[in-house]
């Protein structure tokens, strides 16, 4: 496949992740279209990286960061979720405009 | 290199698990098809020419992320369960600007010229290049991630604790 063919696949990923984030309500319906999101860019480094950077390394690098990053959200929004639920018995995104600290 | 035919292969897995994944109402469905992504990439991250890159997306993205993903839908399966109606006209405004935003995105790529230069030999791409790398040049960034991630864990197990009641 043809660099333009790896960067068409990434924008059409980006889109998807971009219509799962903002037409669910369910937050962890919303955390998946963002993870779509991220990995549509780890896509664009790697293609990046083969076909116009000559240096191997550095593509590699960013998606190894774009994951460690990933894993760290998915444990914060895990235990949001486990929070919210305990206190509001839902995980609605549009029933839960209340904060308090 | 890998097949032609297998790259694509990759490709429509890739499509497939994104459209279940935008899609489908049931939570569980579009974790399924986030992992049918993530291990259609690990497949084109190896036909890039990385396998150790591909290998960590199948350890830690499908075997980590997507199973935390899970745990948190069945600690919250209430609403899993009775996926609310859908909103038509918030699923039109999100299909309306992920489609103005892909139209824009693929103008632009077919617009641009890259100057395609000869991929780098294989033997660039060991895996002891990279971790050469992420212990000399970059290793501010293997240092930073490791500690957000320490203070991910911190702060995971701080929210999620049990409130004492004073009462």
């Amino acid at each position: 496949m043809t660099l333009n063919a790896y960067l068409m696949l990434s924008a059409a990923l980006f889109s998807l992740g971009l219509i799962g984030a903002l037409s669910h309500r369910n937050l962890i319906a919303l955390l998946i279209g963002v993870e779509l999101m991220m990995n549509a860019a780890s896509l664009n480094f790697m293609a990046f990286n083969h076909f116009v950077v000559t240096d191997p390394v550095i593509g590699q690098i960013f998606v190894l960061i774009i994951i460690g990053l990933a894993a760290a959200e998915v444990a914060i929004f895990l235990s949001i979720i486990l929070r919210l639920y305990r206190a509001y018995h839902d995980i609605d995104a549009e029933k839960l405009t209340e904060q308090r600290g | 290199m890998l097949e032609q035919a297998v790259v694509y292969a990759f490709v429509a897995l890739v499509l497939i698990g994104g459209f279940m994944a935008a899609f489908s109402r049931q939570v569980l469905y579009a974790i399924i098809g986030l992992g049918i992504t993530l291990l259609g990439l690990a497949g084109l991250f190896l036909s890039l020419g990385s396998p150790f890159v591909a290998s960590m997306q199948v350890l830690i993205y499908i075997g980590g992320i997507t199973v935390a993903i899970v745990f948190a839908m069945m600690l919250s399966i209430a609403m899993s369960l009775h996926p609310p109606a859908p909103d038509a006209r918030k699923f039109g405004f999100a299909i309306a600007s992920a489609v103005i935003f892909f139209g824009a995105v693929a103008r632009l790529i077919s617009d641009t010229q890259f100057q395609i230069v000869s991929p780098a030999p294989e033997e660039a791409w060991t895996v002891g290049a990279l971790g050469h790398a992420l212990l000399t040049h970059y290793n501010l960034v293997f240092e930073t991630l490791s500690l957000v991630l320490l203070l991910a864990i911190i702060g995971a197990i701080l929210i999620a604790r049990k409130e004492k009641t004073t009462s």
